[in-house]
Protein backbone atom coordinates (compact mmCIF):
# COMPACT_ATOMS: atom_id res chain seq x y z
CA UNK A 1 0.00 0.00 0.00
CA UNK A 2 2.85 2.10 0.91
CA UNK A 3 4.50 1.08 -2.32
CA UNK A 4 1.67 1.76 -4.35
CA UNK A 5 1.27 5.61 -2.66
CA UNK A 6 5.19 6.48 -3.19
CA UNK A 7 4.49 5.32 -7.04
CA UNK A 8 1.18 7.67 -7.79
CA UNK A 9 3.04 10.73 -5.77
CA UNK A 10 6.02 9.98 -8.43
CA UNK A 11 3.93 9.75 -11.57
CA UNK A 12 2.65 12.93 -9.94
CA UNK A 13 5.91 14.26 -10.33
CA UNK A 14 7.11 13.05 -13.62
CA UNK A 15 4.53 14.65 -15.28
CA UNK A 16 5.05 17.92 -13.29
CA UNK A 17 8.31 17.42 -14.48
CA UNK A 18 7.73 16.87 -18.07
CA UNK A 19 5.22 19.54 -18.34
CA UNK A 20 7.48 21.84 -16.99
CA UNK A 21 10.12 21.29 -19.12
CA UNK A 22 8.17 21.19 -22.40
CA UNK A 23 7.51 25.23 -21.15
CA UNK A 24 10.67 25.68 -20.88
CA UNK A 25 11.80 24.37 -24.23
CA UNK A 26 8.92 26.12 -25.78
CA UNK A 27 9.67 28.96 -24.69
CA UNK A 28 13.23 28.80 -25.54
CA UNK A 29 11.94 27.64 -28.88
CA UNK A 30 10.28 30.67 -29.32
CA UNK A 31 13.22 33.00 -27.94
CA UNK A 32 15.22 31.27 -30.33
CA UNK A 33 12.57 31.99 -33.33
CA UNK A 34 12.10 35.44 -32.51
CA UNK A 35 15.51 36.32 -32.12
CA UNK A 36 14.52 37.38 -28.41
CA UNK A 37 16.48 36.76 -25.68
CA UNK A 38 16.02 36.62 -21.74
CA UNK A 39 19.83 37.51 -20.30
CA UNK A 40 21.47 41.02 -21.07
CA UNK A 41 24.79 40.37 -22.76
CA UNK A 42 27.56 43.13 -22.19
CA UNK A 43 28.93 44.27 -24.48
CA UNK A 44 33.26 44.71 -23.82
CA UNK A 45 35.07 46.30 -26.68
CA UNK A 46 34.82 49.91 -27.64
CA UNK A 47 32.30 51.55 -29.19
CA UNK A 48 33.60 53.60 -32.21
CA UNK A 49 32.44 57.03 -32.24
CA UNK A 50 31.28 58.27 -35.67
CA UNK A 51 32.44 62.14 -36.11
CA UNK A 52 29.60 64.57 -35.62
CA UNK A 53 28.55 66.76 -38.89
CA UNK A 54 25.93 69.42 -39.37
CA UNK A 55 24.05 69.65 -42.63
CA UNK A 56 21.16 72.45 -42.77
CA UNK A 57 20.71 73.20 -38.99
CA UNK A 58 20.64 69.26 -38.17
CA UNK A 59 23.23 67.30 -36.44
CA UNK A 60 24.57 63.80 -37.58
CA UNK A 61 26.95 61.34 -34.95
CA UNK A 62 28.01 62.25 -32.42
CA UNK A 63 27.22 65.47 -30.12
CA UNK A 64 27.16 66.67 -27.44
CA UNK A 65 24.73 69.57 -25.33
CA UNK A 66 24.50 71.62 -22.39
CA UNK A 67 20.51 72.60 -21.08
CA UNK A 68 20.61 75.67 -18.75
CA UNK A 69 19.48 75.23 -15.33
CA UNK A 70 15.79 74.99 -14.47
CA UNK A 71 15.71 74.06 -18.58
CA UNK A 72 14.65 70.97 -20.05
CA UNK A 73 16.64 68.06 -22.04
CA UNK A 74 14.04 68.43 -24.74
CA UNK A 75 13.02 72.19 -25.14
CA UNK A 76 16.57 73.53 -23.47
CA UNK A 77 17.48 76.29 -22.86
CA UNK A 78 20.51 75.40 -24.48
CA UNK A 79 24.44 76.74 -23.92
CA UNK A 80 25.36 78.18 -27.43
CA UNK A 81 29.55 77.35 -28.13
CA UNK A 82 29.71 79.71 -30.08
CA UNK A 83 33.03 77.22 -31.40
CA UNK A 84 31.04 74.58 -32.45
CA UNK A 85 31.41 73.60 -36.22
CA UNK A 86 27.27 72.88 -36.06
CA UNK A 87 25.49 75.22 -37.93
CA UNK A 88 22.99 75.10 -34.63
CA UNK A 89 25.92 75.87 -32.10
CA UNK A 90 24.03 74.34 -29.52
CA UNK A 91 25.43 71.38 -30.76
CA UNK A 92 29.11 70.64 -30.10
CA UNK A 93 29.71 68.07 -32.55
CA UNK A 94 32.33 65.20 -31.40
CA UNK A 95 34.88 63.21 -33.39
CA UNK A 96 36.87 60.11 -32.59
CA UNK A 97 39.92 60.16 -30.46
CA UNK A 98 42.98 57.87 -30.81
CA UNK A 99 41.18 55.04 -29.14
CA UNK A 100 38.43 55.95 -31.74
CA UNK A 101 35.91 55.84 -29.22
CA UNK A 102 34.67 54.89 -25.52
CA UNK A 103 35.87 51.44 -24.45
CA UNK A 104 33.48 49.32 -21.81
CA UNK A 105 35.67 47.02 -19.35
CA UNK A 106 38.41 49.62 -19.01
CA UNK A 107 39.10 53.17 -18.40
CA UNK A 108 40.58 55.80 -20.55
CA UNK A 109 41.94 58.43 -18.13
CA UNK A 110 43.53 61.73 -18.52
CA UNK A 111 47.08 62.24 -19.10
CA UNK A 112 49.29 63.80 -16.98
CA UNK A 113 48.77 66.68 -16.73
CA UNK A 114 45.68 66.69 -17.74
CA UNK A 115 45.71 70.13 -19.00
CA UNK A 116 48.00 72.25 -20.94
CA UNK A 117 49.10 75.73 -19.78
CA UNK A 118 45.86 77.66 -21.18
CA UNK A 119 43.25 74.96 -19.66
CA UNK A 120 42.66 72.81 -22.66
CA UNK A 121 42.12 69.15 -22.08
CA UNK A 122 44.93 66.73 -22.91
CA UNK A 123 43.18 63.82 -23.68
CA UNK A 124 42.56 62.59 -26.78
CA UNK A 125 41.80 58.46 -25.96
CA UNK A 126 37.74 59.00 -26.79
CA UNK A 127 37.33 61.98 -28.29
CA UNK A 128 39.58 64.85 -30.06
CA UNK A 129 39.72 67.74 -27.49
CA UNK A 130 36.90 70.09 -29.20
CA UNK A 131 36.76 73.40 -28.60
CA UNK A 132 33.97 74.85 -25.92
CA UNK A 133 33.96 78.73 -25.81
CA UNK A 134 37.66 78.60 -26.82
CA UNK A 135 38.96 76.29 -24.55
CA UNK A 136 39.25 72.66 -26.04
CA UNK A 137 37.30 70.32 -23.58
CA UNK A 138 37.87 65.86 -23.42
CA UNK A 139 36.53 63.29 -21.99
CA UNK A 140 38.51 60.66 -19.99
CA UNK A 141 37.27 57.51 -18.32
CA UNK A 142 38.72 56.86 -14.64
CA UNK A 143 39.12 54.73 -11.78
CA UNK A 144 38.84 57.68 -9.28
CA UNK A 145 35.96 60.44 -10.48
CA UNK A 146 38.24 63.92 -10.44
CA UNK A 147 35.55 66.10 -9.56
CA UNK A 148 33.90 63.85 -6.44
CA UNK A 149 37.38 61.60 -5.44
CA UNK A 150 35.07 58.67 -5.49
CA UNK A 151 36.25 55.48 -6.80
CA UNK A 152 34.07 53.89 -9.77
CA UNK A 153 33.87 51.02 -11.77
CA UNK A 154 34.55 51.11 -15.64
CA UNK A 155 32.09 51.85 -17.98
CA UNK A 156 30.12 49.18 -18.85
CA UNK A 157 27.43 48.46 -21.66
CA UNK A 158 24.77 45.70 -22.11
CA UNK A 159 22.33 44.86 -24.53
CA UNK A 160 18.94 43.04 -24.16
CA UNK A 161 16.59 42.75 -27.52
CA UNK A 162 18.15 45.52 -29.40
CA UNK A 163 18.43 47.81 -26.64
CA UNK A 164 21.31 49.39 -24.85
CA UNK A 165 21.81 50.32 -21.07
CA UNK A 166 24.88 50.74 -18.87
CA UNK A 167 26.84 51.85 -16.20
CA UNK A 168 29.06 55.23 -17.13
CA UNK A 169 29.56 56.33 -14.04
CA UNK A 170 32.86 57.13 -15.11
CA UNK A 171 32.63 59.27 -17.47
CA UNK A 172 34.00 62.69 -17.31
CA UNK A 173 34.49 66.42 -18.96
CA UNK A 174 37.59 67.91 -18.61
CA UNK A 175 37.56 71.87 -19.82
CA UNK A 176 39.71 74.83 -18.60
CA UNK A 177 41.60 72.92 -15.30
CA UNK A 178 38.44 71.75 -13.90
CA UNK A 179 36.80 68.20 -14.17
CA UNK A 180 33.27 67.14 -14.83
CA UNK A 181 31.34 64.23 -13.98
CA UNK A 182 29.08 63.17 -16.45
CA UNK A 183 28.41 59.80 -15.88
CA UNK A 184 25.02 57.96 -15.49
CA UNK A 185 24.67 57.05 -12.95
CA UNK A 186 26.86 59.53 -10.97
CA UNK A 187 29.65 58.05 -8.84
CA UNK A 188 27.04 58.18 -6.04
CA UNK A 189 24.75 55.43 -8.23
CA UNK A 190 22.02 58.42 -8.03
CA UNK A 191 20.29 59.99 -10.88
CA UNK A 192 19.88 63.78 -9.60
CA UNK A 193 18.42 66.28 -11.58
CA UNK A 194 17.69 65.32 -15.23
CA UNK A 195 20.46 63.01 -15.38
CA UNK A 196 19.00 59.89 -17.10
CA UNK A 197 19.78 56.39 -17.59
CA UNK A 198 21.90 54.88 -20.53
CA UNK A 199 19.55 53.69 -23.17
CA UNK A 200 20.55 53.30 -27.33
CA UNK A 201 20.16 50.53 -29.40
CA UNK A 202 22.34 48.23 -31.18
CA UNK A 203 22.02 46.28 -34.37
CA UNK A 204 23.76 42.74 -33.70
CA UNK A 205 24.17 42.08 -36.87
CA UNK A 206 25.56 45.60 -38.50
CA UNK A 207 26.98 46.48 -35.07
CA UNK A 208 25.64 49.62 -35.39
CA UNK A 209 24.98 51.80 -32.09
CA UNK A 210 22.88 54.75 -30.37
CA UNK A 211 23.77 55.46 -27.20
CA UNK A 212 22.27 58.45 -25.01
CA UNK A 213 22.64 59.66 -21.66
CA UNK A 214 21.97 63.08 -19.75
CA UNK A 215 24.29 63.88 -16.27
CA UNK A 216 23.60 66.65 -14.77
CA UNK A 217 26.93 68.87 -13.28
CA UNK A 218 27.21 68.86 -9.62
CA UNK A 219 29.41 71.75 -8.45
CA UNK A 220 31.89 74.15 -10.00
CA UNK A 221 30.76 76.78 -12.97
CA UNK A 222 28.05 74.83 -14.29
CA UNK A 223 26.74 73.49 -11.83
CA UNK A 224 22.72 72.83 -12.46
CA UNK A 225 23.57 72.66 -15.99
CA UNK A 226 22.92 69.05 -17.54
CA UNK A 227 24.95 67.66 -19.92
CA UNK A 228 23.41 65.77 -23.33
CA UNK A 229 25.69 62.72 -25.10
CA UNK A 230 24.35 61.33 -27.64
CA UNK A 231 27.63 59.14 -29.24
CA UNK A 232 26.74 57.15 -32.25
CA UNK A 233 28.82 54.48 -34.49
CA UNK A 234 29.46 50.89 -34.67
CA UNK A 235 30.63 48.81 -31.71
CA UNK A 236 33.93 46.73 -32.27
CA UNK A 237 34.35 43.82 -30.08
CA UNK A 238 37.60 42.66 -27.98
CA UNK A 239 39.25 43.24 -24.82
CA UNK B 1 32.82 79.53 2.97
CA UNK B 2 35.79 81.46 4.14
CA UNK B 3 38.49 78.95 2.85
CA UNK B 4 36.50 78.14 -0.49
CA UNK B 5 36.42 81.88 -1.04
CA UNK B 6 40.49 83.04 -0.18
CA UNK B 7 41.93 82.65 -3.69
CA UNK B 8 39.76 85.38 -5.11
CA UNK B 9 39.24 87.46 -1.69
CA UNK B 10 42.87 89.32 -2.78
CA UNK B 11 42.78 93.38 -3.32
CA UNK B 12 44.80 91.96 -7.07
CA UNK B 13 43.04 89.40 -7.68
CA UNK B 14 39.78 91.56 -7.70
CA UNK B 15 41.45 94.00 -9.71
CA UNK B 16 42.38 92.10 -12.05
CA UNK B 17 38.65 90.46 -12.50
CA UNK B 18 38.04 94.38 -12.66
CA UNK B 19 40.60 94.49 -15.25
CA UNK B 20 38.73 91.78 -17.27
CA UNK B 21 35.70 93.49 -17.22
CA UNK B 22 36.75 96.35 -18.64
CA UNK B 23 38.84 94.87 -21.54
CA UNK B 24 35.45 92.79 -22.19
CA UNK B 25 33.55 96.87 -22.12
CA UNK B 26 36.40 98.29 -24.67
CA UNK B 27 35.95 95.18 -26.74
CA UNK B 28 31.80 95.00 -27.26
CA UNK B 29 31.92 99.21 -27.36
CA UNK B 30 34.90 98.81 -30.37
CA UNK B 31 32.45 95.86 -31.89
CA UNK B 32 29.68 98.13 -32.08
CA UNK B 33 31.06 101.03 -33.09
CA UNK B 34 34.10 101.63 -34.90
CA UNK B 35 34.30 98.18 -36.30
CA UNK B 36 30.43 98.38 -37.17
CA UNK B 37 31.26 101.71 -39.04
CA UNK B 38 34.21 100.37 -40.94
CA UNK B 39 32.35 97.81 -42.03
CA UNK B 40 29.09 100.05 -43.06
CA UNK B 41 28.06 99.76 -46.65
CA UNK B 42 29.53 103.60 -48.03
CA UNK B 43 24.90 103.61 -48.91
CA UNK B 44 22.08 102.91 -46.47
CA UNK B 45 21.61 102.32 -43.47
CA UNK B 46 24.57 101.43 -41.65
CA UNK B 47 23.87 100.18 -38.16
CA UNK B 48 20.83 98.32 -39.45
CA UNK B 49 22.85 96.37 -42.14
CA UNK B 50 25.27 95.59 -39.53
CA UNK B 51 22.46 94.28 -37.55
CA UNK B 52 21.56 91.78 -40.11
CA UNK B 53 24.97 90.23 -40.86
CA UNK B 54 26.45 90.95 -36.99
CA UNK B 55 23.16 89.96 -35.00
CA UNK B 56 25.41 88.35 -32.57
CA UNK B 57 27.46 90.79 -32.11
CA UNK B 58 25.00 93.24 -31.88
CA UNK B 59 23.08 91.28 -29.24
CA UNK B 60 26.06 91.50 -27.37
CA UNK B 61 26.16 95.13 -27.34
CA UNK B 62 22.70 95.08 -26.14
CA UNK B 63 22.75 92.66 -23.26
CA UNK B 64 26.47 93.73 -21.98
CA UNK B 65 25.78 97.14 -20.54
CA UNK B 66 23.45 95.66 -17.70
CA UNK B 67 25.77 92.03 -17.39
CA UNK B 68 28.65 94.80 -16.99
CA UNK B 69 26.61 96.88 -14.79
CA UNK B 70 25.83 93.84 -12.30
CA UNK B 71 29.69 92.54 -12.44
CA UNK B 72 30.90 95.56 -12.06
CA UNK B 73 28.31 96.23 -8.91
CA UNK B 74 29.39 92.90 -7.50
CA UNK B 75 33.17 93.21 -7.45
CA UNK B 76 32.89 96.40 -6.20
CA UNK B 77 30.85 94.87 -3.32
CA UNK B 78 33.36 92.03 -3.04
CA UNK B 79 36.61 94.43 -3.06
CA UNK B 80 35.21 96.69 -0.32
CA UNK B 81 34.78 93.14 2.04
CA UNK B 82 38.37 92.56 1.27
CA UNK B 83 39.34 93.65 4.96
CA UNK B 84 35.76 92.71 6.44
CA UNK B 85 36.73 89.04 5.21
CA UNK B 86 40.24 88.97 5.94
CA UNK B 87 39.56 90.06 9.71
CA UNK B 88 36.96 86.77 9.41
CA UNK B 89 39.50 84.92 7.69
CA UNK B 90 41.86 85.49 11.26
CA UNK B 91 39.05 83.76 13.64
CA UNK B 92 39.45 80.38 14.30
CA UNK B 93 37.61 77.93 11.63
CA UNK B 94 33.29 78.55 12.03
CA UNK B 95 33.70 74.34 12.46
CA UNK B 96 35.18 74.71 15.49
CA UNK B 97 33.01 77.10 17.16
CA UNK B 98 30.54 74.50 18.34
CA UNK B 99 33.32 73.21 19.98
CA UNK B 100 33.94 76.37 21.67
CA UNK B 101 31.33 75.69 23.97
CA UNK B 102 31.20 71.90 23.92
CA UNK B 103 34.55 71.37 25.60
CA UNK B 104 34.05 73.79 28.44
CA UNK B 105 30.90 72.68 28.84
CA UNK B 106 32.14 68.87 29.43
CA UNK B 107 34.58 70.53 31.48
CA UNK B 108 32.73 72.39 33.94
CA UNK B 109 30.51 69.15 33.88
CA UNK B 110 33.55 67.23 35.21
CA UNK B 111 34.40 69.91 37.64
CA UNK B 112 30.86 69.47 38.73
CA UNK B 113 30.75 66.09 39.34
CA UNK B 114 34.46 65.60 40.67
CA UNK B 115 33.43 68.42 43.32
CA UNK B 116 29.79 66.15 44.16
CA UNK B 117 31.65 62.92 44.05
CA UNK B 118 35.15 64.27 46.17
CA UNK B 119 33.71 67.23 48.31
CA UNK B 120 36.95 67.31 49.77
CA UNK B 121 38.63 68.19 46.40
CA UNK B 122 35.89 71.32 46.36
CA UNK B 123 38.68 74.15 46.88
CA UNK B 124 40.97 72.46 43.81
CA UNK B 125 38.12 71.97 41.76
CA UNK B 126 37.19 76.00 42.81
CA UNK B 127 39.91 76.89 41.05
CA UNK B 128 39.92 75.09 37.85
CA UNK B 129 36.61 76.49 37.30
CA UNK B 130 37.75 80.06 37.83
CA UNK B 131 40.54 79.14 35.39
CA UNK B 132 37.78 77.85 32.99
CA UNK B 133 35.73 81.26 33.71
CA UNK B 134 38.57 83.36 33.19
CA UNK B 135 39.87 80.87 29.91
CA UNK B 136 36.00 81.91 28.59
CA UNK B 137 36.62 85.69 29.34
CA UNK B 138 40.05 85.80 27.41
CA UNK B 139 39.01 83.76 24.50
CA UNK B 140 37.28 86.94 22.99
CA UNK B 141 40.15 89.48 23.62
CA UNK B 142 42.55 86.91 21.94
CA UNK B 143 40.69 86.31 19.04
CA UNK B 144 39.89 89.64 18.97
CA UNK B 145 36.09 88.96 18.08
CA UNK B 146 34.96 92.04 19.45
CA UNK B 147 36.50 93.82 16.49
CA UNK B 148 36.57 91.10 14.18
CA UNK B 149 32.57 89.90 14.74
CA UNK B 150 31.50 92.94 13.82
CA UNK B 151 33.12 92.38 10.78
CA UNK B 152 31.92 89.77 9.72
CA UNK B 153 28.16 90.61 10.52
CA UNK B 154 29.41 93.66 7.56
CA UNK B 155 30.51 91.19 5.41
CA UNK B 156 27.75 88.58 5.53
CA UNK B 157 25.42 91.71 5.08
CA UNK B 158 27.04 93.09 1.71
CA UNK B 159 27.30 89.31 0.03
CA UNK B 160 23.42 88.61 0.84
CA UNK B 161 22.28 89.39 -2.14
CA UNK B 162 25.35 88.15 -4.40
CA UNK B 163 26.00 84.68 -2.54
CA UNK B 164 21.79 83.48 -3.72
CA UNK B 165 21.31 80.91 -5.81
CA UNK B 166 19.19 82.72 -8.41
CA UNK B 167 22.26 85.29 -8.66
CA UNK B 168 24.86 82.13 -9.19
CA UNK B 169 22.09 81.65 -11.88
CA UNK B 170 22.27 85.03 -13.18
CA UNK B 171 26.19 85.19 -13.70
CA UNK B 172 26.45 81.67 -14.90
CA UNK B 173 23.76 82.98 -17.54
CA UNK B 174 25.97 86.24 -18.33
CA UNK B 175 28.67 83.60 -18.33
CA UNK B 176 26.84 81.92 -21.84
CA UNK B 177 26.24 85.57 -23.31
CA UNK B 178 29.68 86.83 -22.65
CA UNK B 179 31.02 83.49 -24.02
CA UNK B 180 28.47 83.60 -26.95
CA UNK B 181 29.07 87.01 -27.99
CA UNK B 182 33.26 86.75 -27.57
CA UNK B 183 32.54 84.02 -30.04
CA UNK B 184 30.59 86.03 -32.66
CA UNK B 185 33.39 88.80 -32.42
CA UNK B 186 36.31 86.68 -32.58
CA UNK B 187 34.54 83.99 -35.00
CA UNK B 188 32.56 86.14 -37.34
CA UNK B 189 32.94 90.28 -36.77
CA UNK B 190 37.23 89.36 -37.17
CA UNK B 191 37.38 87.23 -40.05
CA UNK B 192 35.33 90.19 -42.01
CA UNK B 193 37.64 92.84 -40.97
CA UNK B 194 40.06 90.51 -42.52
CA UNK B 195 38.11 89.83 -45.51
CA UNK B 196 37.65 93.70 -45.28
CA UNK B 197 41.43 94.11 -46.26
CA UNK B 198 42.30 94.94 -42.26
CA UNK B 199 45.44 93.27 -41.30
CA UNK B 200 46.08 91.97 -38.28
CA UNK B 201 48.23 95.18 -37.61
CA UNK B 202 45.61 97.11 -38.95
CA UNK B 203 42.86 95.97 -36.67
CA UNK B 204 45.16 96.03 -33.46
CA UNK B 205 45.34 99.87 -33.94
CA UNK B 206 42.14 100.82 -34.92
CA UNK B 207 39.82 98.25 -32.97
CA UNK B 208 42.32 97.70 -29.49
CA UNK B 209 39.66 96.72 -27.62
CA UNK B 210 38.83 94.12 -29.71
CA UNK B 211 42.75 93.08 -30.28
CA UNK B 212 42.79 93.01 -26.03
CA UNK B 213 39.82 90.64 -25.89
CA UNK B 214 40.73 87.80 -28.42
CA UNK B 215 44.49 88.07 -26.79
CA UNK B 216 43.03 87.84 -23.07
CA UNK B 217 39.84 85.59 -23.15
CA UNK B 218 41.40 82.43 -22.85
CA UNK B 219 43.20 84.36 -19.46
CA UNK B 220 39.49 85.73 -18.68
CA UNK B 221 38.33 82.28 -18.67
CA UNK B 222 40.64 81.02 -17.18
CA UNK B 223 39.92 83.54 -14.07
CA UNK B 224 36.03 83.93 -14.13
CA UNK B 225 34.71 80.04 -14.19
CA UNK B 226 36.59 78.88 -11.52
CA UNK B 227 35.30 82.06 -9.24
CA UNK B 228 31.52 81.21 -10.48
CA UNK B 229 32.24 77.76 -9.15
CA UNK B 230 33.46 79.04 -6.10
CA UNK B 231 30.64 81.02 -5.63
CA UNK B 232 28.25 78.49 -6.68
CA UNK B 233 29.94 75.92 -4.53
CA UNK B 234 29.40 78.10 -1.44
CA UNK B 235 25.96 79.26 -1.54
CA UNK B 236 24.60 76.73 0.97
CA UNK B 237 27.89 77.59 3.48
CA UNK B 238 27.22 81.17 3.26
CA UNK B 239 23.39 80.44 3.92
CA UNK B 240 24.57 78.39 6.55
CA UNK B 241 27.05 81.08 8.18
CA UNK B 242 24.39 83.72 7.61
CA UNK B 243 21.51 81.95 9.78
CA UNK B 244 23.95 82.10 12.85
CA UNK B 245 23.40 84.19 15.20
CA UNK B 246 24.56 88.23 14.46
CA UNK B 247 28.11 87.95 14.70
CA UNK B 248 28.53 90.71 17.27
CA UNK B 249 26.82 88.54 19.85
CA UNK B 250 29.82 86.05 19.69
CA UNK B 251 32.18 87.47 21.80
CA UNK B 252 29.48 87.60 24.41
CA UNK B 253 29.33 83.65 24.18
CA UNK B 254 32.39 83.71 26.02
CA UNK B 255 32.14 86.46 27.86
CA UNK B 256 28.76 86.07 29.50
CA UNK B 257 29.51 82.09 30.50
CA UNK B 258 32.96 82.97 31.56
CA UNK B 259 31.74 85.60 33.78
CA UNK B 260 29.27 83.26 35.16
CA UNK B 261 31.15 80.11 36.13
CA UNK B 262 34.57 82.31 37.08
CA UNK B 263 32.03 84.68 39.56
CA UNK B 264 30.20 82.05 40.84
CA UNK B 265 33.22 79.73 41.43
CA UNK B 266 35.11 82.66 42.81
CA UNK B 267 32.43 83.49 45.53
CA UNK B 268 31.95 79.82 46.31
CA UNK B 269 34.92 80.13 48.83
CA UNK B 270 33.94 77.73 51.85
CA UNK B 271 32.81 80.00 54.69
CA UNK B 272 34.94 80.49 57.72
CA UNK B 273 34.19 79.01 60.56
CA UNK B 274 32.55 81.41 63.06
CA UNK B 275 34.27 81.67 66.54
CA UNK B 276 32.34 79.02 69.09
CA UNK B 277 30.54 81.26 71.80
CA UNK B 278 31.66 81.72 75.32
CA UNK B 279 30.51 78.82 77.54
CA UNK B 280 27.47 79.96 79.98
CA UNK B 281 28.56 80.13 83.29
CA UNK B 282 26.98 77.27 85.54
CA UNK B 283 24.24 78.50 87.49
CA UNK B 284 24.83 78.53 91.48
CA UNK B 285 22.48 76.01 92.95
CA UNK B 286 23.40 76.96 96.62
CA UNK B 287 22.29 80.62 95.83
CA UNK B 288 19.10 79.79 93.48
CA UNK B 289 18.23 76.95 96.02
CA UNK B 290 18.55 78.95 99.10
CA UNK B 291 18.06 77.20 102.36
CA UNK B 292 14.69 78.06 104.18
Amino acid sequence: MNHSHLSRRGRTGFVAATLLAGAVTATALTAAATGATTAPKTLTGTFLIAKGTSANGVPHGSYFRMVYPGGSVTKGKFFANPNSSATNKTYTLISPGTAGGLRTGKFQPAPTPAFDAKGNSRARSIIIPTSFTGINFGVVTASRDAQTGKKVSAPSINVLNGKLSGDLRAFAANWNNLSFNQGSPKPNGTRPGLTASVTGTYNAKTHVYVLNWTSAIIGGPFNGFTGVWHLTGAFRAGK
Amino acid sequence: MIAGFRPYMTSARLDGYQREIRQIDAGVHDANTSAAAALAPTSGHASASFARRFPDVVDFGTQWAPIDRSMTNMLTTIQANVGNYNAVAALPNFSLFPWFFVIPGAVLLILVGIAVVRPTWWTAVRWALVVLGVGLVLAPVAFQMFTRAPAGEYMVNAFRTIETRSNVQSIQSDFGTIAGGEGAIQLELVPALHAAGFTDTQIATRFPGITALEHNWVGILNDLTPMIGAMSDNVGNYQAVAALPPFPLFPWFFLLPGLLIGGLAFAAAPRRRAALPAPLPVPNRQFSEGGS
